[in-house]
Formats: structure tokens, C-alpha cells, sequence
């Protein structure tokens, strides 16, 4: 891991390289809410630029602090970066030098307390985490379970939220359909840490990030599978460069997995009656490059409609839910989430997809607050569907 | 004032200064000594309108009051258009958003959108093409640009060899005078009768065509657009000098291939600097590119296809595998990652007639090599015989007096392009003095008069695209200047050793 001094040279020499051109500009679901140039990408690394490599460190105001975390870390800016920068790596540093300044936003640093407390990000005792499985009547799903093949790390959302529940259960019982040979962590599973990452908090990631690959890895399985977008990314693309080395098993997310049992039929979709589109959650589509399973899935579904919403894949608009945003401005994050269930019901479906537990939980509460005419649900929530009707 | 504004334009309105700090910078670094000296670029306050009606209410009451008046667009332009120079307010056009349903001209069967000016070519091409109709032309900041931006510079860019420059493509406009009249010109070739003029400032269609805000201000604009191409080849060809590529560029423009739509060129300069930041591999090192975009009828891509692969052969060069021309033209919106390798560019940018592309490109090898400086070019033709050239040559903001020595080059870069006939291509504040070498002496006397007839208080983006607003500015103060810091310059780049171009 690097130190904050590394950290901070490298955010000046990317922020040397920014042109102001703005072509991040209107992409951003922030400053498309915010409307003014303090809130663009580029303003940001503008101050970064005084700040880091001209040393003014006047600059690093509580505004500046605000408007650095008031991002959903999306990448869409990243996508665009007319100077190709990797505009999101520097947000995430940027982020952990604010913390490193005291400046992080308070409800952040109640956060990390509550996962140094409870290794999750609920209130909740981490024993809970399979409460979700006493309602499925006809699996059976057992914990740490020898000779398994799979492992499926849960996340924290689905596995303490009621109303993410039906992921976590959809993707068991078509494990189960499948008669994969699968486990799950139970009290062991801790939150993969994304949340902190997010914060800038590095630092405590490394301690969750070991107990999490030593749990799997003691399991001896070939393959993890995660139900997340934003677990997918840490375990795929942090973990390693946090650990400083190979995880020694696989990675997939859950849709790739449950693609790959259809393509061999192991597991055959059933039947939906209705028009569906799907929103790429920025983890696992643009961060990621996950993009084709999620919809091969859909359309494996006798019946779907399958519509696309004109923002998708590279440029899909963010759910409003990332990057922590909700913890910084609640209001900020739902109405980015608002703007994109439009989106949806403007093509004419009845249902939105995804394939992340947040995006769902993001987007099924903008829909509700709009009191609009659409269903919000895991891909692996109208899989399971199919096969049940 | 912020209660005033407040009660025009609500809750879009800052007077807060971290929010209006941004609202003085655009694209290009210039030193704060030289900005401090020469203007007062922070407005007092930033609104973002939503209609021509609240315009309209703002420039009156900047009226009343003698407040200068500035538009932002997209801030994507470098000679501080969009900064004011006297404070004051700034009307930020980025809530003017969204175009109306494609019409279709019974007369001559084009299609045309109205289309706010807020909004950037990029998301309007987007928007077009879900309805099977794109853009006719985009600048190649199309992702940053507004409508009313790149109206009001010279509008000239990707797809400009078949379409023209913007400004063509308009065939009516809607906005605010300087008086504060809500206005629909029509273009005055087509329909005059439809026109209904200024009465109170006299302003005219063409007095919104390039004139950089400051005779008017674009709310609206009816713009052609087109079908969305059945087909589109990206070629990608590579020339042993400039001279075979010059031959090339001219002989494309020549030709009048119904489906010529763009042809980029980059310099083996450019081409280097890209590769040491990790792109652009498949092309050979040393090698002068040439983006050969066609879109159109099927048959008629396929057939200049054919020609110009016979072209490319007869002139020496080499038509690279399918799929490389392809990833350049994805990529057409990502010129800054030179910055990667090379931050801290110094520019000038002008249009030159293409016979004298190769010309230009030899004396331009010669002068960088004589004055130890590292040139990296990139073109677009943007008519049969004219191409828009951007020379790019590194320096560093952090040494102040690096900076301002090198800031002396530009003013060689466009010495030599006048002398063979180019142009700089904008104007703004900092090319003022360049002004004598844009328009002979009786335009600079028509533009004057415009702008006293539009703006008769003077109160639209004061200090931009007329006589030098200060003497310091003026062509023969600054010209000498610059000779005088010319002077200094091979002798603070050899202590600074920055100056070897790598
Ligand atoms: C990477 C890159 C590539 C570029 N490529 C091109 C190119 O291919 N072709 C080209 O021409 N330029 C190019 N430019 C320069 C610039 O991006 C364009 O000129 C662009 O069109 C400016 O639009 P904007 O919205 O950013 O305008 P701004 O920079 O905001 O403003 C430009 C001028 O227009 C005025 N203005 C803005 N909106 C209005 C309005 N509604 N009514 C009246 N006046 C208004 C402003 O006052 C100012 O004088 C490029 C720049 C970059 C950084
Ligand atoms: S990551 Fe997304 S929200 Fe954050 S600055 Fe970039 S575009 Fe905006
Ligand atoms: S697109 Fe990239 S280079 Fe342009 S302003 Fe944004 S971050 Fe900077």
C-alpha cells in the first residue's frame, strides 16, 4: 500500500495532466445536479492542482472537502477523460488524504466505527447476517461448508436489509436449482470494506481484506461468487493490489456464474411476460467491464422484452448510490437516482434490472418516492422469478 | 445585487466567491501576474437562466446598472472568451437544455431541430441518433462545447469539409440583445420575411455568427441536421514526409468525395508523444498520419474507398489494417492525453490553406529545431482547401519565468503561418493584437460598427474580439514585446535546461 506522501505526489502529477476541457463535465450525475462549476470533475482537480503541486494549502477548504465527496465515484468522468486520467483512482486518493487531514465527512467516520464494531455496515450483530435465509422454505443453506466448490459472499445489503433480501435468496435458490455444490461464510463473512474504501480509509480495509480471503481460501473452494457489483470490484481489483498478491481462487460475480450455468444448461430460465431494461451498475459495467452477462441472462427469459435505456454500459448513468454519496447528501443521491428511473420508464418497461444489491435498493426507493409504474430487480431476482412462475 | 438576481433567476444564483472562482479560469493557464495586470476576471456573480424571458429580465437590470455582461458556455475555449474582463456578471448557459422534435422542411427536405444553447454537440449528436439523425459537424471538444459556444467561435471542425463551418447550418436563432429584446432571426438567405429584427439594437443574424458574445446572446438556434450515414470507413494512412501529405490532404479536398467527412492529420511529433503515454501502437514510428473518415452511401463510401487506396499507393504511403483508423476515430474526443507525457502545453491555432500545409510543416521542423522546441502538430481539413492546424509546444506552469518566455513562441508560430497565408483562429482577449492578421483594415471597421449598432452600451463581453482593450495589447506594444522576450527565451530555456523539447 502506498503512503499518504506517495499518495500525494501522485495526485499532483495527475492533476498536472488535466487539460480543463471539460469534457467530464456534463457527463457527471453530480454536476448535473449541482449545475455549477465548483461541482464538475474538473474544478475539482483544478483545486487539487493548487493544493498538491503548487502547495497552496489554503485551497483545502471544508467546500473543497464537501465537493470532494460529493461523488458516486461512477468513472464516468474516467470514461470520457478527454487526457485519459484515471479520474476515479484520484478521487480515491484524493479521498484518503481528506481523511488524512481530520476533513472526512462525519457520517463517514461513523461508518467505519460501526464496521470496526459490528465487520458490517448495519447496526446489526454480524452473527445476523444469514437472517435472510429463515424464510426459504426449500433450501437449505449451510455455512463453511467442506468440499464445496462455490462460495457466495452475500454483501452486506442483501444479507442485513429486508428489502434486499430476495437477492440473497434468489441467488441460493437458483444455486440450489442448478445443484451447484456451494457454501456461504455466514458470521465469518465480514463487509469486503468497499464502503471504506470509498472514504479513503484504506487503512482498515487491509484488516478485512485478510480475515475475507483467509476465510475463502481456508474453505478451499475454486471459485467466489458475489451478488454485489461494488464486492465484485474490491475482491477482483483491490483485494489483490492491497494484499500484494493472487487470491488463489476465482472470482466471478453472480450473473457471469449463473451465464455460464445456462450456456451449459445446467440451468434453464423460465418464462416473464414483460418488458425489462437493465442498469449497468458503474462497478461492475465501467469499473469492471462486466457488461454482456447480466443482459445474456435477461434475455435467456422466454417472453422478456428486453429494452436499453439510451444511457448504457460505458455511458450508463449512475444509480445515485455509490461512493458513499447518500452518507454525504442524501437528497443529491436520490435525485440522480430519480433521473435515471425516468430513464427506464421512458422506455417503456415495466421492470428496471440490475445486478448490484445497492443500485436495486437506489433505484426501488426513487421509483417508490416518483410513484412510478415500475418494478426494481436483481437480474437474479427475475431469473428466480421466471423458474418459480 | 444577489437579491435582485434572486428575484430573476430563484435559487441559480452564486455570489459565493469558492463557486465564482472557476468562473474565471477556462482551458488555458496564463500566469496570474499577466491576468492581474491585464484584467479583473472574477464576476461578482454567476446565474444560470433557464429561459430568454429571464435573460432578457438579467440584461436589463445589467443594464441599469452598467454591469458588464459575460456568457459561459462550456469553458472549453483558451483565450479567455468566456472570462470577464471587468467582473461583473457571468450568465452560465448550461440549464438551457434540451432540443425539439426533427421537422422536416417540405421545401427542400432537410431536416432541422431547434435546439438550446446550453446544451453540448455531444449529448445533442446522442439524443439525434436514438431518432436515426445525428449532427451535421462537431468541434472536436464536442463533449465539453455548447450549442451557443461553438456558434459563436468559428465553428468549424469534424465533419466541416462536407457541411461547411456551423454557421452554415443555422437557419434560424433565437435570443436576447444587448438591450434585453427577445429576438428570432431568421437566416437572411432563406426567409427574411420570417425576420423579426431588433428594433432597439439593431441586431442581425449574422451578428450571433462567430462574434464570440459580444453582440448578443443565443438562446435557441434551428439547426440542419442529417440521417444518420448507412455507412462509415475509418482509414488510417501513414506518409514517409509532409510533403506526400500535404499532397494527400490537398488531393482529398480536391476530389469533392461525396463522402468525405474528415481528415485529421498528426504530426510523428504528436504520434510519439502518444505512444510514450501507452497509445496508439500500431503506428510506426517517424510516420505522418492521416485519419480518412468517410460516412454516407454505401456505394459511394466503397467507391472512395477505392480511390483513395489507389491514392495512398501512388503517393508512397500505406494504408494500415482495418480497425486501426477505426480506434483513431473513437478516440477523436481525446486529444489532451498527450498532456500526459507532455503537460503544461503552450498553443496556436490557426487555419491555413492546405497547399501550404506541407510548406508550413517544413518551416516549422526548421524554426523548432533552431529555437531547441518540440512541435506537435495535429490538423483537420475543414474545407476542400483549407485545414484548421493546432501547434502544440510544451512548457511548464510551475516556473513563472519559463512560462512567459515561451508564451513569446506563439506569436513566431503565427508569424509563419501568416506568411503563408494562415490565420489565427480565434480571437478572445489574448489574440487582440493578432486582429491586423485576421481581417484587412475595412472588416475591422464593418465588426466595429456591428458591435456599435448591436451593443450600443458597450455591456457584452467588453474587452473580446476588437481592438485591443488595453495598450499593452496593442499590435505594435505587444509585437515588440514579444520580439524582446523572443530574445530571452533560448537563453532561459538553456539555464532552465527545460527547453530541449523532450
Ligand atoms: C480538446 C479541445 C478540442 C477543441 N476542438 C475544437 C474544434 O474542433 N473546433 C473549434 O472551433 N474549437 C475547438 N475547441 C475550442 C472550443 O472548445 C470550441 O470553440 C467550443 O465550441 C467552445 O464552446 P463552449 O461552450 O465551451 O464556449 P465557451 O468557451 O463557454 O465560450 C466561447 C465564447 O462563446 C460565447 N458564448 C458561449 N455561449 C454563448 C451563447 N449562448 N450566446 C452568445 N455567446 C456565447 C462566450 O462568451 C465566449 O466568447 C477545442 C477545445 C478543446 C479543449
Ligand atoms: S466519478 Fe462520477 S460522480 Fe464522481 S466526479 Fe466522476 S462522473 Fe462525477
Ligand atoms: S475530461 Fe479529463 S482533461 Fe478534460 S477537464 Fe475532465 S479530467 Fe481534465
Amino acid at each position: 500500500m502506498k503512503t499518504i506522501e506517495e499518495l500525494r505526489e501522485q495526485i499532483a502529477k495527475t492533476s498536472y495532466i488535466c487539460g480543463s476541457c471539460g469534457s467530464c463535465r456534463s457527463v457527471c450525475p453530480v454536476y448535473r445536479e449541482i449545475g455549477w462549476e465548483s461541482s464538475a470533475p474538473r474544478r475539482k482537480i483544478a483545486l487539487a492542482k493548487e493544493v498538491f503541486l503548487k502547495k497552496k494549502e489554503k485551497q483545502a477548504t471544508g467546500q473543497y472537502a464537501q465537493r470532494l465527496q460529493e461523488c458516486t465515484l461512477c468513472g464516468k468522468c474516467a470514461e470520457i477523460c478527454a487526457a485519459g486520467i484515471k479520474t476515479r483512482e484520484l478521487w480515491l486518493n484524493l479521498r484518503e488524504d481528506l481523511r488524512a487531514r481530520g476533513m472526512e465527512h462525519q457520517n463517514l467516520t461513523q461508518m467505519a466505527l460501526q464496521v470496526k464494531t459490528t465487520h458490517n455496515i448495519s447496526t446489526f450483530p454480524n452473527e445476523n447476517r444469514l437472517d435472510w435465509v429463515d424464510d426459504l422454505d426449500e433450501v437449505e443453506v449451510e455455512v463453511s461448508k467442506a468440499g464445496s466448490e462455490v462460495a457466495y459472499f452475500v454483501g452486506c445489503v442483501s444479507s442485513f436489509y429486508p428489502m434486499s433480501a430476495g437477492i440473497s435468496q434468489s441467488i441460493v435458490s437458483l444455486l440450489d436449482r442448478a445443484n451447484v455444490n456451494y457454501t456461504v461464510l455466514g458470521s465469518e463473512e465480514w463487509c469486503c470494506g468497499f464502503p471504506l474504501l470509498a472514504s479513503g480509509n484504506s487503512q482498515q480495509v487491509l484488516e478485512l481484506a485478510k480475515h475475507n480471503v483467509e476465510k475463502v481460501r481456508a474453505l478451499g473452494v475454486k471459485t467466489l461468487i458475489t451478488g454485489c457489483a461494488s464486492c465484485y470490484h474490491t475482491w477482483t481489483h483491490e483485494y489483490p493490489t492491497i494484499l500484494g498478491e493472487d487470491l488463489g481462487f476465482e472470482v466471478l460475480h453472480a450473473t457471469q456464474y449463473l451465464a455460464g450455468l445456462i450456456r451449459t444448461k445446467q440451468l434453464e430460465a423460465g418464462n416473464i411476460d414483460e418488458t425489462v431494461t437493465y442498469h449497468d451498475p458503474c462497478d461492475l459495467g465501467r469499473n469492471s467491464g462486466i457488461y454482456d452477462e447480466p443482459r445474456e441472462l435477461l434475455q435467456a427469459m422466454e417472453g422478456v422484452n428486453f429494452v436499453e435505456m439510451p444511457h448504457r454500459r460505458e455511458m450508463a448513468d449512475c444509480c445515485g448510490g455509490g461512493g458513499n454519496l447518500a452518507a454525504v447528501d442524501k437528497e443529491l443521491s436520490q435525485a440522480i437516482a430519480v433521473k435515471r428511473v425516468r430513464e427506464a420508464v421512458a422506455t417503456g418497461a415495466t421492470i428496471l434490472t440490475s445486478a448490484c444489491q445497492q443500485c436495486v435498493q437506489t433505484l426501488q426507493m426513487a421509483a417508490r418516492q416518483e410513484k412510478l409504474p415500475l418494478e426494481v430487480l436483481d437480474v437474479t431476482e427475475l431469473l428466480w422469478r421466471s423458474l418459480e412462475e | 445585487m444577489e437579491q435582485a438576481l434572486r428575484e430573476i433567476c430563484g435559487s441559480r444564483v452564486t455570489t459565493d466567491p469558492f463557486e465564482l472562482a472557476p468562473y474565471a479560469k477556462d482551458v488555458a493557464y496564463v500566469p496570474a501576474i499577466l491576468v492581474h495586470l491585464l484584467t479583473n476576471p472574477l464576476p461578482k456573480a454567476v446565474v444560470q437562466p433557464i429561459s430568454a424571458e429571464e435573460i432578457s429580465s438579467l440584461i436589463k437590470w445589467a443594464k441599469q446598472g452598467k454591469i458588464p455582461v459575460t456568457v459561459r458556455g462550456g469553458g472549453s475555449t483558451a483565450y479567455f472568451n468566456c472570462i470577464p474582463m471587468k467582473s461583473g456578471l457571468v450568465i452560465d448557459t448550461n440549464r438551457l437544455q434540451g432540443f425539439s422534435e426533427i421537422e422536416l422542411d417540405q421545401g427542400n427536405q432537410k431536416k432541422m431541430v431547434w435546439v438550446k444553447a446550453g446544451m453540448t454537440w455531444k449529448d445533442l449528436d446522442d439524443g439525434l441518433r436514438q431518432q436515426g439523425c445525428a449532427v451535421c459537424s462537431s468541434p472536436s471538444s464536442a463533449p465539453s462545447a455548447t450549442i451557443g459556444g461553438w456558434v459563436s467561435m468559428g465553428g468549424l471542425g469534424i465533419g466541416s469539409v462536407p457541411y461547411g463551418s456551423v454557421h452554415d447550418q443555422i437557419m434560424a436563432i433565437r435570443g436576447v440583445t444587448a438591450t434585453g429584446e427577445i429576438v428570432e432571426l431568421s437566416r437572411p438567405d432563406k426567409s427574411p420575411a420570417r425576420n423579426q429584427g431588433s428594433e432597439q439594437s439593431d441586431l442581425q443574424f449574422n451578428d450571433l455568427m462567430g462574434t464570440e458574445g459580444t453582440r448578443g446572446i443565443i438562446t435557441e438556434i434551428k439547426l440542419l441536421v442529417r440521417d444518420v450515414p448507412e455507412k462509415e470507413e475509418h482509414l488510417l494512412a501513414i506518409f514517409n514526409n509532409a510533403t506526400d501529405t500535404g499532397v494527400m490532404m490537398s488531393w482529398l479536398g480536391g476530389e469533392h468525395f461525396m463522402s468525405l467527412y474528415n481528415v485529421h492529420f498528426s504530426s510523428p511529433e504528436f504520434m510519439m508523444s502518444l505512444q510514450k503515454a501507452g497509445y496508439a501502437h500500431e503506428i510506426p514510428p517517424g510516420k505522418y498520419s492521416l485519419e480518412i473518415d468517410l460516412e454516407g452511401k454505401r456505394d459511394e463510401v466503397d467507391q472512395a474507398v477505392a480511390h483513395i487506396r489507389k491514392q495512398v499507393k501512388v503517393l508512397g504511403g500505406t494504408l494500415l489494417p482495418d480497425g486501426v483508423g477505426a480506434e483513431e476515430w473513437a478516440d477523436r474526443f481525446k486529444s489532451l492525453r498527450l498532456e500526459q507525457t507532455l503537460p503544461s502545453l503552450l498553443a496556436a491555432e490557426m487555419t491555413l490553406p492546405v497547399r501550404n500545409f506541407a510548406a508550413f510543416y517544413e518551416r516549422l521542423s526548421k524554426l523548432g529545431q533552431k529555437t531547441n522546441t518540440l512541435c506537435v502538430t495535429y490538423a483537420h481539413l475543414v474545407s476542400p482547401d483549407m485545414a484548421l492546424v493546432m501547434v502544440l509546444y510544451p512548457s511548464d506552469e510551475l516556473n513563472l519565468i519559463r512560462y512567459i518566455v515561451d508564451l513569446s513562441f506563439t506569436s513566431n508560430l503565427y508569424k509563419l503561418g501568416h506568411r503563408l497565408g494562415g490565420k489565427p483562429y480565434v480571437i478572445g482577449f489574448w489574440n487582440t493584437p493578432y486582429l491586423g492578421k485576421i481581417y484587412d483594415k475595412g472588416e475591422r471597421e464593418r465588426r466595429r460598427q456591428r458591435k456599435q449598432a448591436a451593443d450600443p452600451y458597450a455591456m457584452l463581453n467588453p474587452g473580446k474580439g476588437y481592438n485591443p482593450p488595453n495598450i499593452i495589447l496593442n499590435s505594435y506594444v505587444f509585437g515588440f514585446a514579444m520580439i524582446m522576450i523572443g530574445l530571452f527565451r533560448p537563453m532561459v530555456l538553456k539555464i532552465l535546461k527545460g527547453g530541449k523539447g523532450q
